[in-house]
């Protein structure tokens, strides 16, 4: 007995079950009263003048931040993606075996996640303007370089070899041949690396790194909701329109869809893409300025804390299998609730347009809200550890899938369920046999990869006192056990790493299964 | 004959001019009847606003005498019993035979047997009867609809039709890619299949193929402009019909 492709989206919600049956004895039930008065406050939020102004003062500080730590990323990324690309070592050296090692190094920065370097630079440089725009540059750019080496190498190399065999020497050869076909989908990418920074940036905040975030946490702290919630809707009008200028220029440059259900032709309008970066150079100095980024403050250390002698017996003591274990329970519950809800949240919805726009709205909120703030908005309510840790990680994943999941159902064609619907079957089972079909392995690859994503973000969660090595992690930093931190960094690396192999084969397992031509559409292959 | 289903000056505005303009029709069991008409002449939005796809903006509609219901069960229960032959088939590809067979029965299933569907083979014996009678293999059932060659999915896609137990059959210009051996075949199945309680409307594009049907409605700029028995036909007609046309 083996469920067909549309069973399979839904089989992760079924770990809802279990997560309803726990809920009860981890509610401690007194603070439901202000989870009310926080969502009251929703409806009215603060329009005092001056709170306006911290927000929209703290909104300028996030986007600035994410623009930076965006533009970093992605020079970084190019450069680094070029250098790991088994193709351009092949065709300038001879030999690929330089890129695979580049890419090996590049999998350590990669596996650390930007709140990690955000309170590692905070130790050692102190609390500077740069260091929220370096912590989103590094992992970000070790990101964008793996997606740049991975598109370079599955490029078809005809063109290249005709060049070559024309004489061209390599680096113009390798420029003409895969600089064209290359930009569109880097363009596309980094729109999205965009939309990603700009979470980042609110998260480093709430972590004190500053911008919207801090305010975000100070409010929530001093339970002035009203005030919390004219940050958050500043922070969803930004990020929707941001979301909405991105799906524009996707739309306008022909570049791929999110989700790579359809191989759109590559975009042809490369004079535009260069012009409107050209544009940005003196956006982005100007905001360095305004936020007094400095380069050269990376340089200048603070006077560490004496360190004491390493105690590597006391880190072998930790409690690693608890520490680990809640950590990987914290991601597959997490995982498996924002994959498995958002189909079924989509199906549920269908026959009422006002609750679809209803869905839509708050998986935006999910999308922006940073985890630590649910947790320690579910903290109220619920007793710390993995359900709760899970619980605000699922919500803002789930505002991810959700996302994609509806804008790969509204681009992919009707046909299917348009002929369920007249042949009178009800528009939930349509949507479920006549669009899941087809949506199910590439929705599942990705969701593959978000899981692996999560593995990486159970850290913030972690930090806030959830449960897990993050909860560790914040020890070890608070109390300067630079041994403690040490270990602790190098095991959520190992374990990142060892997620990030299994969540590529898993992708590569459904990818193939769809398409069984040994060439994975670009969903699960690209998007990270 | 009772009707099956009637339209009363239905009219479907287009941008610049009606796609739709006033046509009426009755389809009664047992009919089989040809639209024909030149490219862009409303055959397509006629079987759409037929099969429930398309809603005219003026105009009545009935099924079997009652008022076509706009929403709710109603409707559903009257959609179950329009079948749709496209022309790009809409099978669902990553389904297999027996569960895209199965899927026609989604309307009066309920939700536990629409998963179970999903999850093991059910009514077999039903879907193997339904292959047999259209000379397929029942072997097939299990198989994805991605692996079946052309003429096996054209006969799948009709054995969709028969498992939703339509009543009246709509095909919009199912013959147009088709090479001449798969397009009489084709054709003559579904003439086969429109025996009373059946209907069939069919829309095609050429008037060599007319033999087998009772009745001939012509389209033309979104008016009908003959509805006829075949028989009664005229070449002159046929030729008005087209005049200006880019083929003609």
């Amino acid at each position: 007995m083996r469920p067909a492709a549309p069973l399979w989206v839904l089989l992760p919600c079924l770990v809802v079950l279990p997560v309803l049956a726990l809920l009860p004895g981890i509610s401690h039930g007194g603070g439901w009263e202000l989870v009310g008065q926080f969502a009251a406050a929703a409806l009215r939020p603060s329009l005092d003048p001056i709170v306006l102004g911290s927000v929209l003062g703290g909104l300028a500080v996030t986007v600035g931040m994410a623009l930076l730590g965006w533009a970093g990323s992605l020079v970084l990324g190019l450069v680094l993606g070029i250098a790991s690309s088994r193709v351009v070592w092949r065709t300038c050296y001879g030999s690929a075996a330089p890129a695979s090692w580049i890419r090996r190094l590049l999998a350590i920065p990669r596996s650390i996640h930007e709140l990690l370097w955000g309170l590692l630079l905070l130790q050692v440089i102190g609390l500077q303007p740069v260091v929220a725009v370096v912590a989103i540059a590094i992992p970000f750019g070790a990101l964008v370089a793996r997606v740049v080496s991975d598109l370079l190498d599955a490029m078809p190399t005809a063109s290249l070899d005709a060049l070559r065999c024309s004489g061209s020497n390599s680096p113009a050869a390798l420029f003409t041949a895969l600089g064209p076909p290359l930009l569109p989908q880097v363009v596309s990418y980094s729109g999205y690396r965009l939309e990603c920074a700009l979470r980042s940036a609110t998260l480093l905040g709430v972590f004190g790194l500053g911008g919207l975030g801090t305010e975000l946490r100070l409010t929530l702290q001093s339970l002035a909701f009203h005030e919390l919630w004219s940050g958050m809707w500043a922070l969803l009008a930004v990020m929707l329109l941001l979301e909405a200028l991105m799906g524009w220029l996707r739309r306008r440059w022909a570049m791929p869809a999110r989700l790579g259900l359809s191989q759109r032709g590559v975009g042809s309008q490369g004079q535009e893409m260069v012009a409107v970066a050209m544009t940005l150079l003196p956006v982005l100095v100007l905001v360095a300025w305004r936020l007094e980024v400095h380069p050269a403050s990376l340089l200048q250390w603070q006077g560490m804390p004496p360190l004491g002698a390493a105690d590597w017996g006391a880190v072998g003591a930790l409690p690693w299998p608890r520490l680990i274990g809640n950590t990987l329970m914290l991601t597959l519950v997490a995982a498996s609730l924002a994959v498995g809800l958002a189909p079924l949240l989509l199906l549920l919805v269908q026959p009422w347009p006002a609750a679809c726009a209803l869905l839509r709205g708050v998986w935006a909120l999910g999308r922006l809200w940073p985890p630590p703030l649910t947790a320690l908005l579910l903290l109220f309510v619920l007793q710390p550890g993995v359900l709760t840790g899970a619980l605000a990680l699922g919500f803002h994943n789930l505002g991810i899938l959700g996302r994609l999941l509806l804008e790969a159902s509204e681009t992919s064609g009707d046909n299917q369920d348009q002929a369920l619907l007249t042949a009178g079957v009800g528009p939930r089972l349509a949507m479920l046999y006549g669009r899941f079909s087809h949506l199910a392995q590439p929705y599942l690859a990705y969701g593959a990869y978000r899981a692996d994503v999560i593995l990486r973000e159970s850290v913030v969660v972690g930090l806030v006192g959830a449960t897990g090595l993050g909860s560790q992690l914040l020890e070890a930093l608070s109390s300067f056990a630079n041994d403690q931190l040490i270990a602790l960094v190098l095991a959520y690396a190992l374990l990142t790493l060892l997620g990030e192999d299994l969540s590529d084969r898993a992708r590569q397992w459904l990818l193939e299964t769809t398409h069984g031509d040994g060439h994975p559409q670009e969903a699960g292959g690209t998007w990270r | 004959m009772s009707a099956l289903l009637e339209l009363q000056d239905i009219t479907v505005k287009g941008r610049s001019q009606p796609r739709l303009d006033g046509v009426s029709l009755q389809v009664s069991a047992g009919e089989r009847i040809a639209l024909l008409g030149p490219s862009g002449a409303g055959k397509s939005t006629l079987l759409a606003v037929a099969n429930g796809l398309l809603t005219p903006q003026q105009g009545r509609m009935f099924w079997q005498g009652e008022t076509r219901a706009r929403s709710g069960r109603a409707r559903r229960r009257q959609q179950a019993r329009i079948g749709t032959l496209w022309q790009d088939l809409r099978l669902i590809e990553e389904l297999t035979v027996q569960q895209n067979l199965n899927a026609a029965r989604l309307a009066v299933w309920g939700w536990p047997r629409a998963l179970l569907n999903l999850l093991m083979p059910l009514e077999t014996v039903a879907c193997k009867t339904i292959l047999q009678r259209l000379d397929l293999d029942p072997a097939l059932l299990n198989q994805p609809v991605s692996a079946l060659s052309g003429g096996q999915r054209q006969r799948v896609a009709l054995a969709r039709l028969l498992r939703q137990d339509a009543q009246l059959l709509l095909a919009d210009e199912p013959l147009a890619s088709l090479d001449p051996r798969l397009a009489d075949e084709l054709l003559t199945l579904l003439l086969q299949l429109a025996s009373p309680p059946r209907a069939l409307l069919l829309s095609l594009h050429r008037p060599d193929l007319l033999s087998g049907f009772d009745r001939v409605l012509g389209l033309k700029s979104g008016r009908l402009v003959f509805d006829k028995p075949r028989a009664s036909l005229e070449p002159g007609q046929l030729e008005e019909l087209y005049a200006g046309s880019p083929g003609a």
